[in-house]
């Protein structure tokens, strides 16, 4: 019997995974901190990833299947030459409930489409690492709280607890944000 | 369901993790409660601003050339 020929394999990496390219991007970006780190990691991560491809299950999440891969090539490689050590103690941190704040002005929230990509992308680079983490892999990548378990090897409890937090601790720094630009008035202490 | 429980569920709720009898449930107390529906529908707000914003953002063309060229070229 013979395997999958060179160019079946090729094809069904590129149909299944190389699809996935913007999404390793953009939380290789989140991760490293630098666009050349990112590239760095994003071409090991697919080199890796093509090489172990015949231990891929098709049908199964693919994306879950290269970010797992990548977190791992960026904790043996990347992590102890990130631009700043980890010093926030992330249960230390209280969550701040923006809605109580806006609930009289702005309900809704139309002051977040007031704030630019890079004020989020700036804000986000801010949380503590372990929250900015699972926060890229559930919101923006949309991964279920099971595979980011699963992934960051803790328990589902701990990724309900990061994303509260998480979220919570953006939404606060993008409410301080929007009340410094007089996009909202917010509420006085 | 009374609005601590529903509050400390939203995300859960927002994200598809609950059962469907929570949700059922939740959705009843949403529409007793304007405050929690609020709450909700601004907790929702964020949720696609910050994917809309992240999302914006993708890999540079050089990359994907790049790959396609060592990676998948021989």
């Amino acid at each position: 019997m013979t395997g999958p020929s060179v160019d079946q394999r090729r094809e069904s990496f590129e149909r299944e995974a190389l699809v996935h390219l913007d999404a390793l991007y953009r939380v290789a970006l989140r991760l490293t901190g630098n666009a050349a780190d990112a590239d760095d990691l994003v071409q090991e991560t697919m080199l890796k990833a093509y090489r172990a491809w015949e231990q891929f299950e098709l049908g199964t999440n693919a994306k879950g299947w290269l970010l797992t891969i990548m977190r791992h090539a960026f904790i043996n490689e990347y992590r102890r030459r990130r631009r700043r050590p980890e010093t926030v103690d992330v249960d230390a941190i209280e969550p701040f409930a923006v809605f109580e704040n806006v609930q009289e002005e702005d309900p809704q929230g139309a002051f977040f489409d007031r704030i630019v990509d890079d004020e989020v992308l700036r804000a986000i680079d801010g949380l503590p690492d372990a929250f900015r983490e699972t926060l890229m892999l559930s919101d923006v990548e949309g991964l279920s709280y099971q595979e980011i378990a699963k992934m960051l090897d803790v328990p589902v409890g701990t990724v309900k607890s990061r994303l509260f937090r998480a979220r919570h601790l953006l939404q606060a720094k993008l409410y301080q944000y929007a009340v410094s630009m007089g996009y909202i008035r917010g509420k006085k202490e | 369901m009374n609005c601590h429980e529903c509050l400390e569920h939203l995300y859960e709720y927002l994200d598809r993790e609950l059962t469907p009898a929570v949700e059922v449930e939740m959705r009843a107390h949403f529409e007793d409660c304007d405050s929690c529906g609020e709450q909700a529908d601004f907790e929702r707000a964020f949720l696609k601003f910050v994917e809309a914003r992240c999302r914006s953002q993708g890999a540079p063309a050089e990359l994907k050339r790049k790959i396609l060229r060592e990676l998948l070229g021989e």
